[in-house]
């Protein structure tokens, strides 16, 4: 009984993890198509929500990395699992605060690996599967994203530079539209996989599925459903950075960013890499912005958001691991996980709250 | 263990070159199209058909290139 409430309440978590990350992650997605006046913010938005949801059905590849590659699934309780996506959480509202556009991917990983990591030691991680999966692709996927746009950009610039600007600037933007879908179908793709292999890992471990299982379809549908209305509902504050903070871009460059994007995830995902659509996109547009200037970029801004890379790990880990050890001194019941559960509750909406009474939220509208 | 074993080597190389591919082939054939359609009607208006009709021609290759990468990247997501 007590671990069926344990289930109950890390489905619950996992799905609102996976709005937070259709929220956080909006603007990975539009920001590009939405600072260059190529949609209008509520068009890219819907449009980013719905393919999202398709492209969430498309591959479990990243689901079963997530659900057996990075732990130890024999040695995983359903508390582990909820203590990580709590460590993934509070990261993604912490940088949601901050406006960095950090990786809930990471935050992800990084929770659960911190969970395991209080709760069984060392040995309940998979090394093989974090460094080769996780961190090497990690380091890999935003440098490659930024050398594609950077050549990308380049090819575009010679091949179209005699054209009237008028012409190159309608045409990217029509581009955009394409690119922006390619990319937001990619995106699903390899998000709402990660909160599939959360979920299949808790079943796992509440023995409800054996230990190779695939996501059952419930899972899929729901992990689709949850970061599309997430994606719905926008991270304008993050838009705001991505957009317009890191560079100025044109459409071309939106193009090659989006482009560039798309390319990596899908290839990625292909692979089972779980890797940070975050990186990816922000790594694309630097590279976009420096290859036409090196001072186009504003370095400052990317090296906040360099160092909230840096941090998403080990910070979502030791929240993580302190959860575990939290929700312990209340034995192995229910009772820690509902008592975090309703102190995360409360802290998220006084964090609303007063976001709220320090002045309008950064809008569509608001900028 | 060592770090080799720990890379998946292969996967890692074919994602990189998949992806060079795709996105700088992507970008470059649609700025082909972009170039083509622009010159084309910068042709036409000069009164040089055969031109403008190569351009026009040099334009729905490239876009036809653009819609089969994309086409091919999903049927490749979607059988695996």
């Amino acid at each position: 009984m007590s671990s069926d409430i344990i289930l109950v309440i890390v489905v619950g978590t996992a799905l609102a993890f996976d709005f937070t990350n259709g929220f956080h992650d909006t603007a990975n997605v539009v920001a590009t198509s939405i600072s260059t006046g190529a949609a209008r913010p509520q068009v890219a938005i819907g449009f980013a929500a719905l393919l999202n949801f398709v492209g969430a059905f498309i591959s479990i590849s990243v689901a079963a990395t997530v659900a057996k590659d990075v732990v130890d699934a024999e040695v995983i309780t359903t508390t582990i699992v909820f203590a990580g996506l709590i460590g993934a959480i509070a990261w993604n509202l912490i940088t949601w605060w901050f406006a960095l556009p950090s990786s809930s991917s990471h935050a992800l990983i990084g929770g659960v690996v911190g969970s395991t990591v209080a709760a069984v030691g060392f040995d309940g991680v998979l090394a093989e599967g974090l460094v080769g999966k996780v961190l090497i692709p990690a380091v890999v996927a935003p440098i490659l994203a930024f050398l594609v746009a950077g050549i990308a950009i380049g090819i575009s610039y010679r091949v179209v530079g005699r054209q009237r600007p008028g012409i190159v600037s309608r045409g990217y933007r029509y581009g955009q539209i394409l690119s922006g879908g390619l990319l937001a179908l990619a995106h699903g793709t390899n998000d709402a996989q990660k909160t599939m292999g959360i979920i299949t890992l808790a079943l796992i471990a509440n023995g409800r599925l054996g230990v190779n299982a695939d996501p059952p379809t419930w899972v899929i549908v729901s992990a689709a459903a949850a970061i599309a209305l997430g994606t719905y509902s926008g991270g304008w504050r993050i838009i705001k950075t991505t957009g317009t903070r890191i560079i100025k871009m044109d459409p071309a460059q939106g193009f090659s960013a989006q482009g560039a994007g798309a390319a990596v995830i899908l290839a990625s995902t292909h692979f089972g890499f779980p890797l940070s659509t975050t990186h990816v996109i922000n790594g694309g547009v630097m590279g976009a912005g420096a290859a036409k200037r090196l001072s186009a970029v504003r370095w400052g801004v990317a090296g906040n958001i360099f160092v909230a890379w840096l941090l998403t790990l080990p910070a979502a880990a030791a929240i993580g691991a302190l959860t575990y050890g939290f929700t312990r001194i209340f034995g192995t019941g229910a009772l820690g996980p509902v008592l975090v559960t309703l102190m995360a509750l409360s802290l998220i909406v006084a964090a609303f709250a007063r976001r709220a009474q320090r002045g309008a939220p950064v809008t569509a509208a608001g900028g | 263990m060592m770090i080799a074993t720990l890379v998946q080597g292969k996967e890692l190389l074919q994602t990189v070159i998949a992806s060079v591919v795709a996105g700088v082939g992507v970008t470059f054939a649609f700025s082909v199209a972009i170039w083509g359609i622009g010159e084309s009607s910068e042709l036409s208006r000069n009164g040089r058909p055969l031109g403008a009709a190569i351009a026009a021609i040099a334009a729905s290759v490239a876009l036809t290139c653009v819609a089969a990468a994309l086409v091919g990247g999903i049927i490749v997501m979607t059988s695996k």
